[in-house]
Formats: C-alpha cells, structure tokens, sequence
C-alpha cells in the first residue's frame, strides 16, 4: 500500500517525506497555551453572571440566522448518526479545536478508526476505506469561512464556553458549538446556518463581555 | 533490503488543512478565496503526527545551506509548509541567531523562478523534457557504457563537504578519475595558506569572545568573512564590559568597520606595511620583543617608520600610535586579517605581516588557537577558490575535458573577463548543471538538472570554518518537494552511482536511506553508549552529529602556543624573503577598485532574492542596484557629484553606474559592490545594476595564485547624467539638529 502525501500527488517514494523529529517542545515553550487559560480565567472573571435563558451557564448566544446552501461532499458525512444517534461528542473528531486555532476536519486516520470494523458494508464507509486505501484523504468542500483578516480562536472560544466555565459540563460540548455552527448533529453534511459576520460577533462579544479590542481578531 | 518499507514513522502525513490546501498539490494552480460556501476545497491530514495541530507550527533542525558557515537552523512547519527559519539555539556555530541571507533561504525553496523540469539542449535551445530523459541523456554521457575517458570529465563546484562530497569523490572515482575543480569567487585561500605557514594549521579558531581589543584587516567577520553569525555572538561578548576596541584597518568600510572604534583607511594593497608599522611601534614604544618574529621580519622592522609608513598606507601616524597602544595595553589581543588584505598580488605577505602581530602581542595559544585538521578527511570541505576555477578553464580550453558537471557555482557570471569562460565552457562538449535555477553559467548547459532546494533535501555537512568539536551538520527536508520533476543531489549522484556499482548503491532506496546507513555504521565509541536510532533520532533534533576523536595537534602548534616562533613560520617567513610591495601611482588608473563582498547579495548568488534586494545596504542604504563608492574629497577633485553617472574603467572592462560619496573609503579606492548584473538569473536579479568582477585583471596573489579581487586599477569618467540615488534613508547626517543626541567617545571616557 502506498500513500500519497497530497491529494492528486503521488509522492515519488515515502523516504522523502519531510522531516523527522521536531526540536524539543521544551526549548519553545506553549508560552501561547499558558496565556490562553489565564485570559480564558480572567474572561470568566470579568464575566457577569446568571443570563436568564442561557442553556449554557455564563453565556448569552448569538444571535442571527443564515441560510446556507446543501453542500455537495464527497462523501455525505452523517453528522447526526454521530453527534445525534451515537452522542459522540464534536472535540473526540474534531480534536484540534480545543487546542489551536482551527477546529480541523478530522484526519482519515481517526475515521478508520472505527470504520475498520464499524459499518465496514455501508456504501458511504467503502468510499472511505477505497481513500484511504489510495493514501487519500477526501477533498471537503469548505463550508465555514472568515475571511483572512479575521484571526478566530477555537480554542480561546472553548476554553470560554466549557473548559474555564463552572458549571458546564464537556458532554455538552455541542451546544457551545451549536453558537456559531447552529445544530449540526441534526444535519448530515454541514451548512452553514449563522451569519458569522463582524455584527454577529461583535453583539456576542458584548453580551459576554469579550474583548472589544479591534487587534484581538483582525491581528 | 526492501525499497518501500514504511515504517510507521515514514507515514508522516503533510497535507494541508485551509482553504489554501489545494495549492499545496501544485504551487502554480489558481487557488478558489472565497467566503462562499462549498466553493474552497478543504483537505485532511491522512495520518497525522501526534503532536501535529493545524494552525501551531512545529520547529525542525536543519542546517544553512546559504554558505559554507553552516549555521543551524529550526524552521517552522504548519500544515505542511515551511514558514519561518531561525537559529537553532543548540547549534555551537550560531546558538540561536540566523543572519539576513540565511533567513531568505525560504525564498530560495519558493522563488517563483526555480526550475521545474529539466531541459535539455537541442538544436541549440533549452528544452523542457522529463526527468526520465534527462537522467538518460546524463547516463549516456557519463554512464559506463558513455565508452568516455573518466579523466575527461570533472566537476566544477562551489565548496562542497559532508557526503555530498563523499558522492561526488566516488562518482569520480566510478568514471575512472574524474577531476574535482571546486570554485568561490569569496575564499579564505590565502589566509589558509598563511595560517599553515604561521600556525601550523590552515585551521585557526579566533577567540572573539576571549580578547580585549582586535584589529582586523580587511575581515569584516561580522558579515561577509569567515563564520559570521558566530563571530557576531563572539562580537557581543566582546564588546560585554569590560568593553573590548575594535579597530578596523580596510579601504572601504564593511559592516565590520562600521562598527569599529578606530577606523583606518589603510590604502588597497599597503596592509602588510601598516602591520609592520604597527610591530614597529610595539617594539619600539611599548617593548614587544622583536626576538619572537622570525629573522628575516625582526630584521626589517627598522625600515617601517611612523612617518615614512603615513605616506604609504595613507594612515594618520597618530591613528597608527593610537592602534599600538590599543593593542599592547588591552591584552589579550587577537589580529585578524583576510578579505581586501589578502586580496592583492603579494596578499600573503600582508596576511603574514598580520599574523606575526598575534606572535609578536602573544596571542597564539589564547585568542588564536590552531586546531587539527577535521577527523574524517573524506567529510572535510573541499574549499573552492578563482585559482582552481582558472586550472579549470585552462584545461577546457586545451580541448581536455568533454563533460563537466556543474554545481553550486556561476563561473559565467562570477569569474572576470579576462578568465574567457564563455570561450572555456564553450569548449566542452557537454555541460550538465545540477541546480535551482538557470544563471549564466546553467543556462549554457546542455543538460539542466533541476535540484530539490535545500528545505527539500537531506544532507551532511562540515562547515569550513569549525567552531568548536568536531562535528557534522545534519539537513533534513522541512517539507515535501514543490515540484515533481526535482530531485536532490544526493539521490541524482547515487542514481549515477546504482549505474556503476549496483552491488554497492543498489541497495539504498535514496539518499536519504543512503545517510541513515552511513550514521549506522559511525562506531559505536562516536555514540557514547546511544543505540544508533536513539544517536539518529538525537541528531535530527539537534541538527548535528558529534563526531568526537579529535586529533592532538601538531608539534609545532604545541611550540607556537608557547609563544616561540613555530619552525614553519620562521622557514616562510625566511624563504619567501618577504617583500611588501610599494605603492604604485598610475597615471592612466589611479584608482583601485574594490569589488565590495555584500552582506545582503554575496557574490552574486543571492540577487534573486528579493528580501536580500530589498534589504538596504548597511553603509549605503541603498537598495535595488548597483553603485560606485568614493570619498568625497575625491569627487571634488574629479569633479563629481553624488548621484552622478559614471564609467569606472579598467584595462580590461567597464560598468557604469551611480556615484554614492561617503569617507569611509579610502581616497585612492572606489567601491563598486558585487551581486548585480546579471544577465540571466530569474525575474528579480537580471537588468539590474553592475557586475564589478568581470572587468578585474587577472592578477594573482604570487604565493598561493589566488585572483587578487582589489588588485585593478581604474580611472572613472562621467556620462554626464545625474540622478537620485534610489536609497533608504534621505538624509546622510542630522545637520546639526540633534535629533539624536550624542557624545564622542572620549568624552564618554571622561563622564
Ligand atoms: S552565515 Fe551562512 S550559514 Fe550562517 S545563517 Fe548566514 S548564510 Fe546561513
């Protein structure tokens, strides 16, 4: 079996892959994570206390509609046959949102997984596994965007939300996600149901008393 | 051994995860950015690292392959693509800092100019073929069954080292005694040379760190000579308190002087008289012992008056005292000299002179130490210089090389005029250029090989100048290749290799297989109790592989450390009878160029790269071009203005361009910078400015017969045009506003 690096490439021969070791994490510090959580402490902090209808403790969501298109995928990932019927929580696939900027399509090699003994007859699973077979990953269609001058935080955004919020609990992730991503876990592929525009962030920012600072997202 | 084992390691999976990510696929296909959705397309990872998140970069150990220095570097990877480079702090040579040219290394790998597939020449134009043919075209001229005399085929490199070299001396060997022609325009030939003679090694660490005051000659160490990053870390330890002097004697003010507390103008061509001078005053004023100087030196000393040296050298006597008394009461001292010293017919008589200061002020031992030779000599750096680029030439000419393998050097641009290179590579029937781009020199081939560039390839280095214990610089790719149709050197020389010895080479699947083995086999002692992968796996975070086993050093070096004059020195000093040439006026030149090494451009290979074009030259500030530096008490004479046209001439070529007035210039020099003009190097470097080097003489250093790159004179003539100096910076001074307050130096002495 071999693998090729990058969708419509074919790698000449694995040995080029680029590079081996990294440097030592220690030498480079997560200087960034440790501002994180006390930024995301001092939101919570700074945050006033008890909204009447939130589901979510200390939250105020966002407001705003929008109504995207279907979006054709390659493969017709059913998020709510995950999300809804399996309760697996949205960070287990999309494990870099807690920890970076983006959320991250999960990689094929977390899909095979499961998928190498789950559901490994179902039409939607073979088209994975030929994929993954060829060393592919599906190419996705992008269906949330910002446009480059916005710098969004995934993390600092959850760490808000459910990880330095008392009184939300991780298994209910989803509704956090569902702020901004509306509620995926009752669609199959994605579509994009909120606005995600500056007033659609700027409203929430000051019902939840976010920083107002113009740098802290266009940087 | 099997060729596709994947290891779970090798899996590493670099493709991107923004909307960008189709770009990775091919750089040159039109990329969708757009807010819409379903119109970007979006791609995964296969299968990550642990540690890999999208958006948090990763840092990689490699090494600069910029020039022979060999700093380390860390780059940043994120999805995929190497986005930043800086100095791997655990790197001895540069702990941490990274100078311009290395950090523009990133647009070497991206230029938009680099080659994507390899050309061969027909019906005498370049065309785009496979790789396939290509490789096929090189095989039937250098493959066993090319029925080719192996001694008629040589390579013309810039300096190599580490296994690339290893490969190349093999490919040689393989074709049956291929010759080896290593060429820099920028080299140490002379220095080494003399260093050998003096020392009794051509490898001298200087202890920048360790002295109080340094004089240099001609060796702007912090930017364009020896190991610049590490001399300017040493520099900064240098100049901690208690605070060492830096006096800098040179004919035009490199980024070294500029930094220099006492500055001498020293005439091109008269710094061995100014050293003796300066050994003069020492013995005579501050009683250095003259008995340590070989004979033949001791002997002379008288002739080198304060006054009489004044209107050779062009020096103020009293700039002259002011350095001695520097030097002899701030000990330890250390002298350097190299650069537009070392550049002149009797270049190595200067070098000497310099180097018998460091005997006479006790240095030897303490700020300049000799050490041996690298440990593994078939790893050591081949050192190029013009003196082999010349015997290359001349043997073209005589019709006895028919194929030449080109690579890391641009003879075509960088070798004057009068060498006839077009007339030397013309000469040989095929002309196969392994490189990134096509220069002057590539774009003559008849077989265009293009190279993986070196955020692509695996590698092992030795930098030339050695800093500490012995060590090899690892280079690993930073990411995947851009394009297809490239390859590394490495993996193209052992491509050459598998055709003539299949048992040997057959077995690595590339080059990088071909590094792994050969790190295996380094005795277990190198490895100090590691298990090879534990070694490896060190050596690619470090970026570097401790070689221990150092030699002892020589026995003269034991007796030169003592401070006593080393048998090889008073036996060079003795022999060559030691001469330092007189200033010679000319009528028609009474000028002497200096083609002026660049810190931002080199000798011309860094013009492509805009950061380093766009960067402003430290003394100038100007930015984008050419221009020809003069003393303003010498444009007053001739006439000029700044910002004035002219032609600076010599016997054998011209260029023209701007005058830039500026006194640190010698006011017998004109400075004309190197890097620009070229004729045929990508979209950034060709049509701008001049090159200097294609109108110098072919003067020699007589001992070692290195080109003397400052030994033409020329005269400079107006074109009558004047026009602004494209420059950073509008204004050369604050005239007299105080914006920024400042003291002399001996007043702060005094506060
Ligand atoms: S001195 Fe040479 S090796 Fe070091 S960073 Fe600069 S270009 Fe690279």
């Amino acid at each position: 079996m071999t693998h090729g690096l990058i969708p419509g490439k074919v790698s000449q021969s694995n040995r080029h892959l680029a590079p081996r070791e990294p440097v030592p994490a220690k030498a480079w510090g997560h200087v960034a994570t440790r501002f994180n959580m006390l930024f995301g402490v001092l939101c919570v902090l700074l945050f006033f206390v008890g909204s009447a209808y939130a589901e979510v403790p200390n939250a105020v969501p966002p407001k705003g509609d929008h109504d995207g298109k279907h979006v054709e995928q390659p493969i017709d990932f059913p998020h709510d046959i995950h999300a809804r019927d399996n309760k697996i929580n949205c960070m287990y696939c999309h494990t870099y949102a807690r920890r970076g900027l983006v959320a991250g399509i999960p990689p094929t090699s977390k899909c095979m997984g499961c998928h190498t003994v789950i559901a490994t007859d179902k039409p939607r699973i073979k088209k994975l596994a030929e994929y993954w077979e060829k060393g592919e990953s599906p190419k996705w269609k992008k269906v949330h965007d910002l446009p480059d001058f916005v710098h969004f935080n995934h993390e600092k955004h959850l760490n808000r939300f459910i990880f330095n919020n008392e009184g939300m609990e991780v298994e209910r992730a989803d509704e956090v996600c569902a702020f901004c991503h509306g509620e995926v876990k009752e669609m199959t592929v994605a579509r994009k149901v909120k606005p995600l525009t500056m007033g659609f962030c700027r409203q929430c920012h000051e019902d939840n008393n976010g920083p107002s600072d113009c740098w802290k997202c266009h940087k | 051994m099997s060729t596709y084992k994947v290891k779970r390691r090798d899996f590493l999976k670099i493709t991107g995860l923004t909307g960008a990510s189709a770009a990775l696929a091919a750089c040159d296909m039109p990329t969708t950015v757009t807010l819409e959705e379903g119109e970007e397309e979006v791609v995964s990872y296969l299968m990550p690292e642990e540690y890999v998140i999208p958006g948090i970069g990763v840092w990689y150990a490699s090494t600069c392959q910029q020039c022979d220095a060999g700093c380390g570097i860390i780059g940043r990877v994120r999805e995929g693509r190497v986005l930043k480079l800086e100095g791997n702090p655990v790197s001895p040579i540069n702990k941490g800092a990274l100078c311009q040219i290395g950090q523009a290394a990133l647009q070497v790998h991206y230029n938009p100019d680099r080659l994507k597939q390899p050309k061969l020449r027909q019906e005498g134009k370049l065309i785009d073929v496979t790789w396939d043919d290509a490789f096929a075209a090189l095989k039937s001229s250098i493959g066993p069954d090319s029925g080719l005399d192996g001694s008629r085929i040589a390579w013309l490199t810039g300096t190599v080292s580490g296994h690339q070299r290893v490969l190349m001396d093999a490919v040689s060997e393989a074709v049956g005694g291929a010759s080896h022609y290593a060429h820099e325009t920028l080299n140490d030939t002379v220095v080494d040379k003399v260093n050998a003679d003096v020392y009794g090694s051509a490898n001298v660490q200087y202890k920048i760190a360790d002295a109080q005051s340094i004089l240099s000659f001609g060796a702007d160490f912090l930017s364009t000579w020896g190991s610049p990053v590490h001399n300017s870390v040493q520099y900064g330890q240098f100049r901690d308190a208690p605070r060492g002097v830096l006096i800098q004697a040179e004919p035009k003010m490199t980024v070294t002087g500029g930094s220099a507390d006492l500055w001498l103008p020293v005439r091109p061509g008269t710094e061995g008289t100014l050293a003796m001078t300066i050994a003069a005053e020492l013995v005579a004023s501050h009683g250095a012992d003259a008995t340590k100087l070989p004979k033949a030196m001791a002997d002379q000393l008288g002739q080198y008056s304060l006054d009489s040296s004044e209107a050779q050298t062009g020096v103020a006597a009293s700039l002259v005292k002011q350095a001695a008394n520097f030097l002899a009461t701030r000990a330890p001292s250390l002298v350097i000299a190299g650069g537009t010293a070392a550049a002149h017919e009797h270049g190595y008589e200067a070098v000497t002179a310099a180097a018998m200061l460091n005997v006479l002020l006790g240095n030897v031992g303490k700020t300049i130490i000799p050490v041996a030779d690298f440990p593994y000599p078939a790893l050591a750096p081949k050192k190029g210089d013009t003196a082999q680029l010349a015997a290359f030439a001349k043997k073209a000419k005589a019709g006895d090389i028919s194929v030449a393998l080109i690579a890391g050097t641009n003879p075509a641009y960088t070798a004057p005029d009068q060498l006839d290179m077009a007339a030397a590579l013309s000469a040989v029937k095929v002309k196969v250029a392994f490189t990134e781009f096509l220069d002057e020199t590539s774009s003559m081939a008849d077989i265009v090989l293009p190279l993986h560039s070196d955020m692509e390839s695996w590698g092992t280095h030795v930098a030339s100048y050695q800093v500490a214990d012995p060590m090899i610089s690892l280079q690993q790719p930073l990411m995947e290749p851009l394009y297809a149709e490239t390859r590394s050197l490495g993996d193209t020389l052992l491509d050459v290799l598998k055709l003539y010895n299949a048992e040997q080479y057959g077995p690595f699947a590339d080059y990088y297989a071909y590094l792994r083995n050969v790190v295996s086999a380094v005795p277990a002692v190198a490895k100090e109790g590691a298990s090879d992968e534990a070694y490896w796996q060190a050596g690619l975070q470090q970026g570097m592989l401790k070689v221990t086993a150092p030699k002892p050093f020589p026995a003269a070096i034991a007796t030169a450390a003592n401070d006593d004059a080393s048998d090889a020195l008073v036996k060079s000093a003795d022999t060559m009878g030691f001469v330092l040439p007189v200033y010679e006026k000319n009528k028609d030149y009474p000028l002497s160029l200096i083609p002026a090494a660049s810190s931002r451009l080199g000798d011309g290979r860094f013009a492509n790269l805009p950061w380093l074009q766009e960067a402003p030259d430290a003394i100038t500030k100007i930015v984008w071009n050419s221009w020809v530096e003069m003393h303003p008490a010498t444009a007053l004479y001739y006439g000029f203005k700044q910002g004035d046209f002219v032609e600076v001439a010599s016997a054998e070529g011209s260029v023209k361009a701007q005058i830039y007035l500026h006194k640190g210039i010698n006011k017998d020099a004109v400075a004309v910078p190197m890097g620009q003009g070229h004729t045929e190097y990508g979209r950034y470097a060709t049509g701008r400015g001049v090159n200097p080097l294609k109108m110098l003489a072919t003067t020699s250093d007589v001992q070692t017969g290195e080109l003397a790159l400052c030994a033409t004179r020329v005269t400079v003539v107006s074109t009558g045009r004047n026009e602004e100096l494209v420059k950073m910076g509008g204004s050369e001074s604050q005239v007299g506003r105080k914006l920024v307050g400042t003291i002399t130096a001996d007043q702060l002495r005094r506060v």
